[in-house]
């Protein structure tokens, strides 16, 4: 809503500069976005809050800054206008349809206008609201629209056929030509204006091209009436349309202002191209509900924490155009027709807080009780994103709806059924992902071409599907890796290239620091992997395949990727720790550096080494892995770390010796290993 | 006599020490003297076979000359090892790069939300999360927000296509679903569950059908809060938010509550703190205001109250929202939101 300076005090006087005013306004919740000087005068663009209606209009803005800055608005009502009612006049009939989207209208008769350009001011101070000038009557309407708030509009009386005016619903295959040119097609939902052949206005809304007040125009129809909010967005939206008209009436007219608006504009004509009135037509006005509101005194105080004066709550909400009396500890407060939006106690509240001040208002610090409930879910995210870092992952944050094209099915997620979006605004927003890894492969892809050599991302969020009729929004952790990097040690630089046994180590850390002892990783298909704890499936980890990657727009690339379902893990979780005494005796460690052939798997080893060696060996690990000169092709070579130790007694040589033999012994006979 | 023993022996030693060149033959030396069963524990050992009243001076002089020893053979194996440590390598370079694995880091919007939990936490606030499929009730009815207010539109929330709800029907709010546009649904969900006190933050995921732009996205996170028991004021909210802003931007930056309005509370305000790059003077990231709008709040709408089956006349509360997007790029610098959700590394490595 704009106004200006020079408008607002054509209803009351203002001593402060315009940019004091702005400053007040903002604080009072008339939030100036921007103010200009322009033509001598100041253009305020102020937001106003769709609560507030009344104050799209000068004289609402200017109620408020009479209450702001103390001073008292002028009364410009307009006077009694001496009609010259009969004569010549046709009897007009107004037929609503429905009542309940249109609850009043009035039409006015105006006879022997002389339509001409409007006089200077009137014209410049439409232009700094933002309105062109058209002529003098339609100029005449959009001037009282915005000093009062009420729209109008000015129909060309010839153009309609005489006997009755109609709002009703648009008919199937009716179409109308508007102001701006466009030929609309109407239907059920869009309330018309009509008279007895056509429609000649979009009710509300905007006026049909064909009626509009030309400079041929000799007589007009003046249009007031109320308008159903709801009908009006309704038809607005279904047509693509917005108007100055449109927009008050979807936030609400005041039903007092109709009659008063219309005499107003009426008057105005006269001044402006001369003409009378011959007929004032309405249709009968509804009754308007006076609303009493009580405020208890107390409750001001202790909802906003500071003591307004009685005398000050008063002036305030007097000010404002409520009827104020005092019963006991009680106010009686009449609420005027122009503040619909307030109907309980807190609204008034409100009001005082607002004007009184917030900055007004101390700061204070409420009692906070301590109160159970910390969810372990939280709690252990953060430790597994903590967990990531640490390990050198970085994190990313994706958006969860995307294309539906990326939400295939891949060799390893399941193909449940997708939550699709009803309105989506573009391709980019049709599904809730049910997998993370096709959001993590777009971050691949961009990073690969922003030429970055080594990515390790990964992300905490939601999947979702369709479980039966219920959707479902499952917490997952997904990681994916490519590329590789070097490492450069004293010794030279080692070269690590990302694989599926990255993400495994990443997700053995992470089981080992919350307590989770029974994981294992089984294959389910080509590159595939499963990944289990206590024989339940909680996610997989995967070699994706080039199909899948170049559909990412990745190519001639590896990526691994795996996805694991958080709310299953974290019922395996134990993050409680046990102290476990430390050893007492020394143990003795004792190396296999062995040959095997390529397909032997290493935990089968491990197994088989654990087996033998129970229950002396703590602790067994592969520690070298080669293939090259020394070893011939298909083959392997393996070196075994076994770590002996009891908590009985210092073990000796002569203990161990055997029983490692035995270990070497079951290897070259179960894995046909070659020792070295 | 043991005393000139222990003078020969030291004069041995000496020399003895003097030859050593290597750390093999140092540590053999060392376990000659010094080991189990070495001249000083064979000395040691002789000290009850003497007349006794030789053996307290005889002591105290082998322990004296132990001491000397022990110091003597450090100050060789000082010697020894810088000398191989020299002959190993013949020049460290300082200014090579050092060795140590890459740390990750956590995307902003989770440090930035994780800290604006934080500071809650710290003032008694529990964290809670909840789901971002809600039903149209909880989202817009239980808060107050009439069933044909525009928020409901199309236009600006993310509806679920239901296939179970038949198309002829209109289907009850409770069962329609939606993305949720804010994480206020929180109330209504904690509020039902629980009865008051309660002090809780939600950060989470929202969706709006927004146009993409450099401050426009159609998914972003925000943190709701709420804090509902008997006889909190606005005042309280008031000190609330300016302890948490103040914790967020610094001590510096001053605060400002402008009325406003929303639906789901009754006053409003909206919550600005002075320009954090300005200080309020007026610069192109405010606009020339002087002022940065921050957050939503206010006192929680009786109406919410009535929905969730608290007693109005009985319990207030305050409530406020706002998006970590906003106050990280606030916080950060950073001019497009559409950086939080491309991940490029270069973007995230800084952070």
């Amino acid at each position: 809503m704009k106004v200006t300076y020079n408008w607002l005090k054509d209803f009351l006087e203002i001593s402060i500069p315009a940019e004091a005013l702005a400053d007040k306004m903002t604080m009072a919740g008339l939030e100036v976005t921007s103010l200009t000087c322009r033509g001598g005068d100041f253009v305020f663009e102020i937001e106003v809050t769709s609560n507030r209606p009344d104050c799209l209009s000068v004289i609402g803005l200017a109620r408020e800054v009479a209450v702001i800055t103390g001073k008292r608005i002028k009364d410009k009502r307009a006077r009694r206008h001496n009609m010259k009612i009969g004569g010549s006049a046709q009897p007009l009939k107004i037929k609503i349809e429905d009542k309940k989207d249109c609850c009043l209208y009035t039409a006015k008769i105006i006879r022997d206008v002389r339509v001409g350009p409007s006089p200077k001011w009137l014209k410049e101070r439409l232009e700094l609201v933002g309105i062109h000038s058209v002529n003098n009557i339609v100029d005449a309407t959009n001037y009282v629209l915005f000093e009062e708030g009420e729209p109008l509009h000015a129909f060309d009386l010839d153009k309609l056929l005489p006997g009755t005016i109609w709002v009703r619903r648009g008919r199937q295959g009716e179409k109308i030509v508007t102001i701006d040119g466009q030929e609309r097609l109407l239907g059920e939902e869009i309330l018309v204006i009509a008279d007895s052949r056509r429609p000649v206005a979009l009710a509300g809304i905007m006026g049909s091209k064909d009626t509009e007040v030309t400079e041929h125009t000799k007589d007009i129809l003046l249009e007031a009436a109320l308008f159903n909010p709801i009908v009006v967005r309704r038809g607005r939206q279904s047509l693509g349309v917005q108007s100055e008209a449109a927009y008050r009436f979807e936030r609400g007219v005041a039903l007092e202002s109709v009659e008063a608006a219309s005499l107003k504009a009426l008057n105005l004509i006269n001044q402006l191209a001369g003409g009378h009135c011959v007929s004032h037509q309405a249709s009968a006005r509804p009754k308007g509900n006076k609303k009493v509101v009580s405020l208890g005194l107390k409750r001001l105080d202790s909802v906003l924490g500071v003591v307004v004066p009685l005398s000050k709550t008063k002036s305030i909400l007097s000010g404002l155009g409520f009827q104020v009396k005092q019963k006991g500890s009680r106010l009686a407060v009449a609420v005027p027709g122009f503040r619909q939006d307030i109907s309980s106690d807190v609204d008034l509240v409100e009001e005082v807080g607002r004007i009184f001040g917030y900055k007004n208002i101390p700061a204070t610090y409420a009692e906070v009780l301590p109160q159970p409930g910390v969810s372990f879910e939280r709690t252990g995210v953060l430790l597994l994103k903590r967990i990531l870092v640490s390990l050198g992952l970085q994190e990313v944050v994706t958006l969860s709806l995307i294309d539906k094209t990326m939400n295939r099915a891949y060799a390893c997620i399941e193909d449940t059924r997708s939550v699709e979006i009803a309105n989506p605004l573009s391709s980019e927003q049709e599904v809730l992902r049910r997998s993370l890894v096709p959001s993590l492969l777009k971050c691949v892809a961009l990073n690969l071409n922003q030429k970055q050599r080594y990515i390790n991302i990964f992300e905490i969020s939601k999947d979702f599907f369709w479980l039966k009729d219920n959707p479902v929004e499952r917490l997952a952790l997904g990681l994916a890796f490519c590329g590789d990097r070097d490492f450069l040690l004293e010794q030279g630089c080692i070269r690590d290239k990302a694989g599926p046994l990255h993400l495994k180590g990443v997700l053995e850390t992470v089981f080992k620091r919350w307590g989770i002892k029974e994981y294992g990783f089984k294959e389910e298909g080509p590159g595939c992997f499963a990944v289990n704890i206590a024989q339940e499936k909680i996610g997989f980890l995967a070699d994706l395949s080039q199909d899948i990657l170049q559909q990412a727009g990745i190519k001639n690339r590896r990526v691994v990727a795996a996805e694991i379902y958080l709310e299953k893990i974290i019922n395996f979780a134990n993050l409680q720790k046990r102290f476990i005494p430390l050893a007492l005796y020394p143990g003795i460690s004792r190396d296999i550096s062995l040959v095997i052939e390529e397909r032997v798997a290493a935990g089968d080893i491990i197994k088989a080494v654990q087996n033998e060696a129970h229950p002396l060996l703590e602790d067994v690990a592969i520690v070298d892995c080669y293939r090259g000169k020394q070893i011939p092709s298909g083959f392997r070579g393996l070196t075994l770390s076994c770590f002996y130790r009891t908590d009985e007694r210092t073990l000796t040589e002569e203990e161990i010796n055997p029983l490692h033999l035995k270990v070497c012994t079951a290897l070259k006979e179960q894995f046909k290993a070659e020792i070295r | 006599m043991p005393s000139i023993d222990i003078k020969t022996i030291e004069t041995q030693l000496k020399a003895a020490l003097e030859a050593v060149s290597s750390l093999a033959a140092f540590e053999e030396l060392q376990i000659k003297y010094l080991g189990r069963k070495g001249i000083f524990a064979q000395l040691t050992a002789s000290i009850p076979s003497l007349p006794v009243e030789e053996r307290a001076l005889f002591g105290q002089q082998v322990n004296a000359f132990k001491g000397r020893a022990v110091s003597a053979f450090r100050e060789k194996n000082g010697l020894l090892a810088a000398s191989a440590q020299a002959a190993d390598s013949c020049f460290l370079d300082i200014t090579m790069p050092g060795i140590a694995q890459e740390l990750g880091c956590l995307h902003p919007v989770t440090q930035v939300s994780e800290e604006i939990c934080a500071i809650f936490s710290r003032m008694g606030f529990l964290v809670w999360e909840g789901p971002e499929i809600e039903t149209e009730y909880n989202n817009f009815t239980g808060l107050n927000i009439p069933p044909e207010h525009p928020s409901r539109d199309v236009f600006d929330t993310f509806y679920i296509k239901q296939p179970v709800l038949s198309p002829g029907k209109k289907a009850k709010d409770s069962e329609r679903l939606l993305l949720r546009s804010h994480t206020s649904p929180m109330q209504v969900r904690l509020m039902r569950q629980r009865c008051p006190p309660l002090a809780v933050v939600v950060p989470g995921r929202v969706y709006r059908p927004d146009a993409v732009d450099a401050s426009h996205s159609f998914m972003f996170h925000q943190i709701e809060g709420f804090l509902v028991d008997k006889g909190i004021r606005f005042s309280d909210l008031k000190g609330a938010l300016e302890f948490f802003l103040k914790e967020v931007f610094g001590p510096k930056i001053k605060m400002r509550l402008r009325p406003h309005f929303f639906p789901f509370t009754e006053p409003s305000a909206e919550v600005d703190i002075s320009c954090i790059i300005c200080s309020g003077k007026g610069c192109s990231v405010c606009g020339r205001k002087g002022w940065l709008e921050v957050l939503g709040s206010g006192m929680i709408h009786p109406n919410v109250f009535r929905h969730v089956g608290y007693d109005p006349k009985k319990y207030t509360g305050f409530a406020f929202g706002m998006g970590v997007e906003r106050i990280a790029m606030l916080k950060y610098g950073i001019d497009d939101i559409r950086l939080f959700y491309g991940n490029d590394l270069r973007f995230l490595k800084q952070f």
